[in-house]
């Protein structure tokens, strides 16, 4: 598992050159119109449209094509329009993607760094670095980052033309920012996740608890326990963890407060910064209330039922309209629910809090698409020790390989073809879904074995 | 102390039922897997046992209830315009558009809207990454000085009672250059019931009359005017420059005029043929596979057969393979049957199952055919062209019982011909919605018998079933051989030990997929032989996979990392999904293949490793991992199936070359399948052979 530092720059570069091949077939490949890349909220497609109406000096919103940012419009609007004879079309966004891409990988493979020196320093505190002898320890940075940039879901949304990369990007900012105690950083970050896609305003929680907590420790418990232990008898000397005593009785679970109303006042200071620029490129179309109607309405309300690999498009265009605006409520307060529970039982660990809000969150979304799992999927592995213990791996892969080649074959029995109906594409949208949860169940309960581990150990 | 040992039992918690099941499966996956092979094979042959009888399953299709009004009037059109196409052959004029123009004035003077279609003639050739992709702007742009042109004639009756939405689209294939009788005759019926159709009150949907012009194959004739009619072309000044050399040939008509009735309901592709053995009773001949496998709905296929049998008196047939018909051991097969059928009789009168011996070999004969031509996954007639934009058609050739310049023959067989499309037209009609009623997914095992996807999956199901159950147990054994002897200490990773295995299965699926790239490349070079060109892309195949080795490390350098268990776990789990994606795309093609590479999968263990088990098990392995990994690999496997259908005279190593050319000109699936998932698992299957 061990990588030199040559053969990880090797395989990143790799992954980049890769892409670029991938780019100049991208026309050929026509990703851009697969409901599994490109989302409503997402298409780069829509972009494009969306600058075509501000440039003739309409609003972006008219005709319900666009539903991103005003903000992206200007950034990637002239980039779609460029174009070189003989070269796909949209090679000049792609190659910001690539980029973007890149700058995610560098971010996640900082973040672990920073978790796995925590990890480190909270053991040897514990007089438990045995463990990590024993267990193996994967230089999870490295790992995280390869996989994130290997992942064939990242490849897709990379060349697929979809604004989903400029999300991650911006989540795992807030990510690397909280860890690394930028109070600053993590709030720009979690706003503009917030309002790039609306959903990452959950990740108020891990960010908050990583800037006051710091990073993932083993449960507080443990350090009491711990304490209680050195000032009791001596161990018995066949230990298999021979344990030296530190002396040093830092309170380690302490919320530092600073850091956090940091981040609250530079969130303040950041979401008018963007409201403020919004509201100057919309100043003659509606203005900020257009807008909000147009990209967290248009989240919120579903008002696009085109297939997709989630759950709600299907029980939307069945449920009667009566009824709409209950089951709207219902369907989102599903991710609200799992919040509290989760964050008590996890509140040691925000960074792997934050990892399954955003598994969860990419489960739950109206209108998912591949990039949202490629997000967790990378940050998954920043807990590879922790979860090396994971039940059913082998099957979780054979499941995500099976339902990402089976989703575009129904789409195609059902659309083209016209032999199959919406429940075949349905069936891999749900079995999607539940692969997804078997995913997070799994994992949530390996770190919690990890914790239950580390006490075993500690008091045995 | 028993009670003591009771309580400490009390609180350990039962497993679950469905955990036991699993783990009993698992714990018995070998007999398991004998059992279910046996009982898939079992199920494929008793297909045509288990087949249906067809029925009509849409009411509104009513074939048959109105008595045809197609008359000997109408037959007298049909006469004449064969004989003014006979004429014009006599004097030698055929080769140029008299015989367009001639169509084009009829159909005019019969009150319909006509006009020509001209296309180009497109030669299949490899293309690369357009599967599936049914993106229409991917025209092709060449213009290369050869280009050949081909003249469609189309006529348009407007229905009376129509809202001009509907239409349903009659085509007869001829070959422009060199009119024969029987296309003349075809062009001639086709235009007595165009003309037929100009004068009744009851028609609500339009009528497409299309007369295509096969000089370039019947195919291509029909697709590019099916592309033509869905995607609007607008021409520009060059290409209407282009075209003025033939407008004042064409009695003024501008060759650009293109006209459209409403969206197509059904599509009826008919041709008169001359047959070359002689039989009791005209017969016809029904084609329904469309590309990839696909078939009509079978609704269309039984109206065409009720009105045909019940109405004309035709005598309905559909391929079969002549081979298996006089094969000895299906007939040995299909008395046991009969024989087990008696048997059962005379125990209860009330099993009987009505089993005769000719018959099964017969449904096998059928139902062989119309799996092989579904795997293939090329149509079997221009009706395929509509199937790619959800169009029913079928192609049927009518035959004669008698020579077709007997004039008396002529006219009654014309006019029962014409009544059967008549009364077809006339049930399509009444459709209120496309046909969605009946089966899009069965086998027909006679013209009257089929088998629904309900049952045939079946067998295939019992095949593929112990694929996974194999691949748990294989993966579950590693785990505790592996960590039992192992200290606590690398416990961590051992659970991710497969990750090696799995890494080389992904490497080998990416040497196929530049495999079955290769081809592309390979056809750019020019004047290649076939047989040079497949030497090339074995050379070429060979080496990227000595280089994939190289770079990314072959199995056995380190052959304490990959256990062959695992290895074969990973290879079947990989096997399980792709055939499963097949079983949904080609659904024939999955079925051929699983009986194919499921038992290879099952049985393969490594050569050189002691067995364990008894002696007889061991020869069984012995000799029965070799002639599976032959037929397993899929141009031998060819090979052998031609050189026992044709003779192994034609065979050579061009020939594959050939099938893989002719498959990827079709957009066929299972040229995708046979490189990504078979070729892989048999090149796993050879490893896990040779694993030290």
């Amino acid at each position: 598992m061990a990588l030199t530092r040559r053969s990880y720059w090797a395989m990143a570069v790799g992954s980049l050159i890769f892409r670029l091949i991938l780019i100049c077939f991208s026309d050929d490949l026509n990703l851009g119109s697969r409901p599994e890349v490109a989302t409503p909220v997402t298409s780069l497609r829509r972009l494009a449209e969306g600058y075509w109406l501000k440039n003739s000096s309409m609003s972006p919103y008219s005709g319900s094509m666009y539903h991103g940012s005003p903000l992206l419009l200007p950034v990637l609007g002239p980039l779609t329009i460029k174009r070189v004879e003989g070269l796909p079309s949209h090679l000049f966004c792609s190659s910001i993607f690539i980029i973007i891409d890149f700058i995610t990988a560098m971010l996640i493979r900082a973040t672990g760094h920073k978790l796995m020196s925590t990890n480190h320093q909270s053991l040897q505190r514990l007089n438990l670095s045995c463990v990590q002898e024993t267990m193996g320890c994967t230089n999870v940075g490295d790992l995280a980052s390869l996989i994130f940039l290997w992942n064939p879901f990242t490849l897709i949304t990379c060349v697929g033309s979809s604004t989903s990369p400029i999300d991650n990007l911006m989540v795992v900012l807030a990510i690397y920012g909280a860890c690394s105690g930028l109070p600053s950083l993590a709030a720009f970050g979690w706003v503009v996740a917030t309002h790039l896609s609306l959903y990452p305003a959950i990740l108020v929680i891990p960010v908050i608890l990583l800037l006051g907590y710091g990073p993932d420790v083993p449960p507080s418990k443990l350090f009491l326990l711990g304490k209680s232990d050195d000032s009791g008898s001596d161990y018995p000397s066949d230990k298999t963890c021979s344990k030296q005593r530190s002396k040093e009785g830092s309170p380690v679970y302490l919320f530092s407060w600073r850091p956090a109303l940091c981040f609250i006042l530079w969130s303040l200071i950041w979401s008018s910064y963007i409201f403020f620029l919004s509201f100057i490129s919309l100043k003659e179309f509606g203005g900020l209330s257009e807008m909000m109607k147009k990209t967290h309405g248009f989240i919120l309300n579903v008002e696009d039922l085109s297939p997709n690999i989630g759950v709600f498009w299907y029980f939307f265009a069945e449920v009667f309209e009566f009824f709409r605006s209950f089951f709207l409520i219902v369907f989102h307060i599903n991710i609200l629910f799992m919040l509290v529970p989760l964050v008590i039982r996890l509140r040691h660990r925000p960074c792997f809090l934050a990892f399954v809000y955003i598994a969860i969150m990419s489960m739950l979304k109206s209108y998912p698409s591949v990039g949202d799992s490629a997000l967790y999927l990378g940050l998954l592995g920043l807990f590879a020790n922790e979860l090396a213990e994971m039940r059913f791996p082998f099957f979780l892969l054979c499941g995500y390989f099976g339902i990402s080649l089976l989703s575009p074959v129904m789409h195609n029995l059902w659309i083209w073809r016209g032999t199959g109906n919406a429940n075949f594409y349905f069936a891999t949208g749900i079995a999607y879904a539940s692969l997804q949860t078997v995913l997070i169940v799994e994992s949530v309960s390996t770190i919690l074995k990890h914790d239950r581990m580390l006490r075993n150990k500690l008091t045995a | 102390m028993p009670a003591e040992e009771d309580q400490t039992k009390q609180p350990r918690p039962r497993p679950r039922l469905i955990v036991l099941i699993a783990s009993y499966l698992v714990s018995h996956s070998s007999i398991f897997s004998v059992v279910c092979c046996i009982a898939g094979l079992i199920a494929i042959l008793l297909l045509p046992v288990l087949a249906k009888n067809t029925y009509i399953s849409e009411n509104a299709l009513m074939p048959g209830s109105a008595n045809p009004v197609f008359s000997g009037q109408d037959v007298s059109e049909a006469i004449r315009l064969v004989k003014d196409i006979t004429e014009m052959r006599k004097m030698g004029k055929t080769t140029g558009i008299e015989i367009q123009r001639l169509i084009v004035q009829r159909m005019a003077d019969v009150g319909g809207e006509a006009y020509y279609h001209k296309f180009q003639s497109q030669s299949n050739q490899f293309h690369p990454l357009r599967f599936f992709s049914c993106d229409s702007n991917l025209v092709l742009t060449k213009s290369g000085s050869n280009t050949s042109y081909g003249l469609n004639t189309v006529g348009i009756i407007h229905a009376p009672h129509g809202d001009g939405k509907e239409a349903i689209v009659l085509v007869t294939p001829y070959n422009g250059e060199n009119v024969e009788l029987n296309d003349a005759l075809s062009l001639g019926l086709g235009f007595s019931i165009f003309s037929h159709l100009s004068h009744v009150s009851w028609l609500a949907k339009d009528i497409v009359w299309l007369a295509a012009d096969a000089r370039y194959g019947e195919y291509s004739s029909v697709s590019a005017w099916l592309k033509d009619y869905h995607n609007p072309v607008f021409f520009s000044s060059e290409n209407v420059d282009a075209n003025m050399q033939n407008t004042n040939m064409l009695n003024g008509r501008n060759a650009d005029v293109f006209k459209r009735a409403g969206t197509m309901a059904a599509a009826l592709v008919f041709k008169i043929t001359e047959k070359m053995e002689r039989d009791s009773r005209d017969s016809l001949n029904i084609y329904a596979e469309a590309s990839n496998g696909q078939m009509p709905n079978l609704d269309l296929i039984n109206v065409v057969h009720y009105l045909a049998v019940h109405r004309q008196g035709f005598r309905v047939t559909i391929g079969k393979i002549v081979y298996l018909v006089n094969s000895a051991w299906l007939n040995l097969v299909g008395q046991i049957l009969e024989w087990s059928n008696k048997l059962a009789k005379s125990l209860n009168p009330k099993w009987n199952f009505g089993i005769l011996s000719a018959d099964y070999v017969e449904g096998v004969a059928t139902l062989a055919s119309s799996m092989y031509y579904q795997a293939l996954g090329v149509p079997t007639g221009s009706h395929g062209a509509f199937r790619d934009y959800q169009v029913d058609a079928i192609t049927f050739t009518f035959s004669p019982r008698f020579y077709l310049n007997n004039e008396n023959v002529q006219s009654s067989f014309l006019l029962r011909g014409g009544r059967l499309i008549e009364g077809t037209i006339r049930s399509v009609n009444n459709l209120l919605e496309k046909f969605h009623q009946s089966f899009f997914l069965y086998m027909m095992t006679a013209p009257n018998k089929f088998v629904s996807v309900g049952v045939y999956m079946i067998g295939f199901a019992l095949l593929a079933l112990p694929l996974p159950v194999v691949a748990a147990a294989l993966f579950l054994n590693q785990k505790a051989t592996g960590t039992a002897g192992i200290q606590e200490a690398k416990i961590a990773f051992q659970s991710w030990k497969w990750l090696h295995a799995a890494r080389v299965v992904l490497m080998i699926h990416l040497w196929a997929l530049i495999a079955s790239l290769m081809p592309y490349f390979i056809s750019q070079i020019s004047n290649l032989t076939a047989t040079e060109s497949m030497l090339l892309w074995v050379v070429g195949s060979i080496s990227i996979l000595l280089v994939l080795y190289m770079t990314l490390g072959s199995p056995y350098s380190r052959s304490g990392d990959v256990e062959w268990q695992t290895l074969k776990a990973v290879m079947i789990a990989s096997v399980t999904i792709g055939l499963g994606l097949m079983s949904i795309i080609n659904f024939a093609t999955a079925q051929i293949g699983a009986l194919l590479i499921v038992p290879l999968c099952l049985l393969v263990r490594p050569l050189k490793r002691h067995m364990q088990g008894a002696l007889s098990l061991r020869v069984l392995s012995l000799v029965c991992n070799p002639i599976l990994v032959v037929i397993g690999f899929p141009p031998a496997a060819l090979v052998l199936v031609k050189g026992f259908s044709e003779g192994f005279g034609g065979v050579s190593i061009g020939t594959v070359w050939e099938v893989a050319e002719f498959l990827w000109a079709w957009n066929s699936a299972t040229y995708l399948y046979v490189f990504l998932v078979h070729l892989p698992c048999w090149v796993l299957c050879i490893q896990i052979l040779f694993h030290p």
